[in-house]
């Protein structure tokens, strides 16, 4: 028997809880379950047992738990465990048609932005009990609340055996994980990843859970898996709520929403299953979905392509002279404040394109990627030409993402959907080919064509591809306008592919380019685009997106609109009038928007450096010597160090266009030691700093002692500064300062942290111990002048 | 998932070391980001109930291995029969919000922090009452005491989190520095007894930041 082979049944039946027959076999409350594999093997074999005699027809090894982290300071290694867990399970299925399930839960490590584990690492995890549960007949990964770890758990098993996979996540009842991923972001994920079946297990009991069940169905191309817990526990002891009749009966009720796999969870035991079969006995299973809503997703946010939507176009360095300095140096934060206001603008979709000759743009495209998933939930467009980068972005994408892109060339066709098809994303085709881009809409239909077939060919649904019929400049060639019109009509109606256009370029060469723009945007929706590349920081651009959905009847009673534009509850009015207000004033006001028009304003007839040191340094300076005296707080000086940042910008911003670089005070390398993740007093420190216009070096939060050394040296940095929070870390700091030492560079160290004292810094070695942000500015003076 | 209906902005303030700010820009902003916090946060809380040994090692929780060593915890659980063991979280959307602000309004950030650290122990007050209500009315309670505090070692926490299946049952982690993610999240025992508890000071002494406290610098306390 083989898993496809069950598949045919109308229903497969799983086991039902391994850990609540342990605790009735007497195994103690926190102590790991996977080592009875090892210790009381006839214990685990008497369950599996159990499950087989009630008609399960696939039963889950007792391996939920056992990984290389929780197995860590067991004394078994994982192949051990895992290795006795399988064999336990095939000893107990000998003789029977009954199949063993590789059963791997969460590591136990929440995975990056929110934890400390990496994308990569929980993949090494997963891949290693992958290896040492090969013998099993397929794997499952369940109990799962974030989708990244379960993207990771499911490349691992990919690459590394053929076995199917049947994942099956926790829902509460919002409809969500404990980490925001949505219904359907699960099965758009995990069905482009090519997993074989989907569900839901754990937290609640069926009734709960068929809602969530009826959910999922709408989102279901694959057979549908479902493992409740036998209702809801008392804390006070621990007992489940439903009986075994109760269970069979709402389970059967799921019949009607596509489930075909079911089991138990938490709670139940083998007399559930027993009922649960003999319930759907007579019941009649539903079919799964044909065809999926258009749709792309992040771990939480889907959006439909239902309606005309915005794709952020600026973070992609063409002709931008800002992005293309921070990328050479490795500044992702500016990235990522141009992801945020983008997303604040009223983006759906954000392209990320970080090509730039003379940077590793694999390396940076990773980073890129994860960098703006950490800080906002709407779905990318991964854009670049390099297979390779594009891999490299899919890879650690946390959902389900758009390509850009492929074009009808042999080569691109070839290299780039193969790539599209093994992470599971959507793909937009350009209507283009090795003849360039054909001046006729009926040209540009056909190889819109030949894209479609090839991408169905390789087994992408039609309803991840899209296609961009390309706008060329008005004022070169104003007849190729209409062309392009018209080629997105009739991809719209003869393919039924969505369709999507980079807006801007229709414009270049002429006078008043936003006019055209939007005009042409409008034009472009209404003979079917759905989804238009640009830069929604422009107010008529996002404008006309939204007006186009209100008078369509898209944005029902004109929710949308109406929220975008009724006016936002204005902050306390400063007291003086904004016209005659000073850069002083907006600095020790904490007025942002201010700060920014002066500073414009002023550059008119001032020189930068005059600005700087005539108006924002003496400000920083009066406000420090307020702090100082605790006539005001933390909160305020950061405020005023916020607006001061953003009046660098606009200097910064000026200097660059003049091709002038800003003139550093001196480097300081800054890091959050290994082992702790507090950073947020490092990062005050660093907008502090930057203020006073010395160079940060920022290694972020965690890291390795070499890392600290190898920047120093790198950048031959005269200043470290080190924090800690934790007393549990503070042996880190040690560490680090330790290993300075030894390597005899000549830098001084200062350190911070909360539970620090001047005593314990000068204890570990520190030059300096400083109290808070504005001292460690006072040290870098002193330091670096 | 239970509900603050506010969070406490005064004892955020206080948090910042700002509770004598009157500034209204930036009372203005702490109100504004309390209100943004709230729609995004997901409390949950869990907690079993545990009869308890004493022994010369510390104090044990029946049907685990977990125990409560040091002199702190016996002062503090003396006269209990059992103890209530609770871990309580804001969910990682917290962390998401205070990691976006600090790219974007550093202000904002450390105020989110601070407003997120007095939500939690709101939601561990709100939890406390809503187990106190389903359980007799005749029992004492002590405060929460929590690893960390005294001379309970911090190095029980994976062990507490193992107990509570805290993992599954509100997605709360563990990372080998003992540091709880997502961040925002509290663990702790509450004693409870058949006579009534003298109510213990919750003095400086057994506080981890005793000797580095800034409010014990000014000659107060928190």
């Amino acid at each position: 028997m083989t898993f496809k082979e069950l598949l045919k049944n109308k229903f497969v039946y799983l086991d039902g809880a391994m850990g609540t027959m342990l605790q009735r076999a007497g195994l103690k409350t926190g102590d790991i379950p996977e080592l009875l594999n090892l210790t009381s093997p006839e214990v685990v074999f008497d369950i599996h047992k159990q499950y087989i005699n009630a008609g399960s027809n696939i039963i889950y090894a007792n391996t939920f738990g056992a990984n290389g982290y929780k197995l860590k300071s067991c004394g078994h290694s994982v192949a051990e465990v895992i290795g006795a867990g399988i064999q336990n399970a095939k000893k107990a299925c000998a003789g029977t048609d009954t199949l063993v399930a590789l059963d791997i839960g969460p590591i136990g490590q929440l995975l990056e932005p929110t934890g400390s584990l990496t994308f990569e690492a929980a993949y090494d995890i997963f891949k290693e009990q992958i290896e040492a549960g090969k013998a099993a007949d397929l794997i499952v990964f369940e109990t799962m609340t974030d989708l990244y770890e379960v993207k990771a758990a499911v490349l691992a098993a990919k690459e590394n055996c053929d076995l199917p996979i049947i994942v099956t996540m926790t829902f509460e009842e919002n409809h969500r994980t404990f980490t925001g991923c949505s219904v359907s972001a699960m099965a758009l994920t995990l069905q482009g990843l090519g997993v074989d079946a989907i569900g839901i297990n754990c937290s609640l009991g069926p009734k709960e859970l068929l809602p969530v069940v009826e959910e999922l169905h709408k989102w279901c191309k694959i057979p549908m898996a479902v493992k409740p817990n036998a209702g809801l526990p008392d804390p006070a002891t621990g007992a489940y709520n439903i009986t075994k009749d109760q269970f069979a009966d709402y389970v059967a009720q799921m019949a009607n929403f596509g489930l075909k796999i079911v089991g138990g969870c938490c709670g139940t035991d083998p007399d559930y299953i027993r009922a649960t079969i003999a319930r759907l006995e007579n019941t009649v299973a539903t079919a799964p979905q044909k065809l999926l809503p258009t749709a792309l997703c992040s771990y939480s946010n889907t959006v439909l392509v239902d309606r005309p939507r915005i794709i952020g176009e600026r973070i992609n360095p063409t002709g931008k002279k800002l992005l293309k300095e921070a990328l050479k140096n490795n500044d992702i934060n500016y990235i990522l404040n141009l992801a945020i206001s983008q997303a604040q603008a009223g983006a759906d979709l954000l392209d990320v394109n970080v090509g730039l000759p003379g940077i590793d743009e694999k390396e940076m495209m990773k980073r890129a990627v994860k960098a703006v998933q950490s800080v906002t939930d709407l779905p990318l467009q991964i854009d670049s030409t390099i297979p390779e980068v594009l891999e490299a972005g899919l890879r650690v994408y946390n959902g389900k993402p758009l390509v850009n892109s492929v074009n009808g060339e042999e080569e691109s066709l070839n290299k780039i959907l193969p790539i599209v098809k093994k992470y599971g994303a959507a793909v937009l085709g350009l209507a283009l080919d090795e003849g360039g881009i054909p001046p006729k809409a009926e040209q540009r239909f056909e190889i819109a064509k030949k894209i479609m077939e090839r991408a169905l060919a390789i087994g992408i649904p039609k309803e991840d591809i899209y296609i961009d019929c390309l706008c060329l400049t008005a004022s070169a060639q104003q007849e190729a306008v209409m062309e392009t019109l018209k080629a997105i009509k009739m991809v719209k109606d003869e393919l039924g592919l969505k369709t999507v256009l980079g807006v801007s370029n229709i414009s270049f060469g002429l006078p008043q380019r936003g006019l055209v723009n939007s005009t042409f945007l409008t034009m472009a929706m209404s003979y079917g685009l759905d989804l238009g590349i640009i830069n929604p920081n422009i107010k008529e651009m996002t404008g006309a997106v939204r007006a186009f959905r209100l008078l369509k009847g898209y944005d029902k009673n004109s929710v949308d609109f109406i929220e975008a534009y009724s006016e936002v509850e204005d902050a306390p009015k400063p007291a003086a009038a904004s016209t005659d207000m000073t850069l002083d004033y907006a600095i020790h006001k904490g007025l942002k928007e201010d700060a920014r028009r002066i500073t414009e304003k002023l550059l008119e007839t001032q020189d930068s450096m005059e600005v700087v040191n005539g108006i924002i340094v003496p400000a920083l300076d009066s406000i420090g010597a307020l702090f100082e005296k605790g006539k005001i707080f933390l909160p305020q000086l950061i405020l005023s160090a916020g607006v001061a940042q953003e009046a660098f910008e606009v200097i910064k911003k000026k200097m660059i266009e003049a091709n002038n670089a800003p003139v550093s005070k001196g480097k300081v390398i800054l890091a959050t030691v290994k082992g702790d993740i507090h950073d947020i007093g490092k990062n005050i420190v660093k907008v502090l700093l930057e203020n006073y216009g010395y160079t940060v070096v920022d290694l972020g939060k965690d890291v390795p002692y070499e890392a600290v050394v190898e920047a120093v040296i790198e950048h031959d940095a005269k200043l470290v500064g080190l924090s800690a929070l934790m007393t549990t870390t503070l042996v880190s700091m040690a560490e680090t300062i330790e290993l300075i030492r030894q390597n005899q560079l000549d830098c001084e160290v200062v350190v911070g942290g909360a539970v620090l004292t001047p005593d314990y810094a000068k204890e570990i070695g520190a030059d300096y111990y400083a109290k808070d942000a504005k001292e460690t500015v006072d040290i870098a003076k002193k330091v670096l002048g | 998932m239970i509900k603050i209906d506010k969070i406490n902005t005064a004892e955020a303030l206080r948090y910042m070391c700002a509770a004598d700010a009157a500034d209204p820009i930036l009372i203005q902003k702490v109100e504004a980001t309390a209100a943004e916090l709230l729609k995004i946060i997901k409390p949950v809380y869990t907690y079993k109930i545990f009869p308890i040994e004493f022994s010369e090692s510390g104090i044990l929780l029946s049907g685990t291995s977990l125990v409560l060593t040091g002199k702190s915890a016996r002062e503090h659980f003396s006269g209990c029969h059992s103890v209530i063991a609770m871990a309580a979280t804001l969910s990682g959307f917290a962390d998401r919000f205070i990691q976006t602000a600090e790219i974007s309004d550093m202000a904002k950030a450390l105020i989110a922090d601070s407003l997120c650290t007095a939500a939690i122990e709101q939601v561990c007050d709100i939890a406390e009452s809503e187990i106190m209500s389903a359980l007799p009315k005749e029992n004492y309670y002590t405060w929460r005491f929590s690893a960390g505090y005294g001379d309970l070692p911090l190095d029980i926490q994976p062990l507490i989190l193992r107990v509570l299946n805290a993992e599954k049952v509100i997605g709360l982690t563990i990372n080998d520095s003992l540091i709880m993610l997502p961040r925002k999240s509290v663990t702790a025992f509450i004693g409870i007894s058949d006579r009534p508890i003298e109510k213990k000071r919750k003095g400086c002494a057994l506080c981890s930041m005793c000797k580095s406290c800034q409010y014990r610098q000014k000659g107060t306390h928190c």
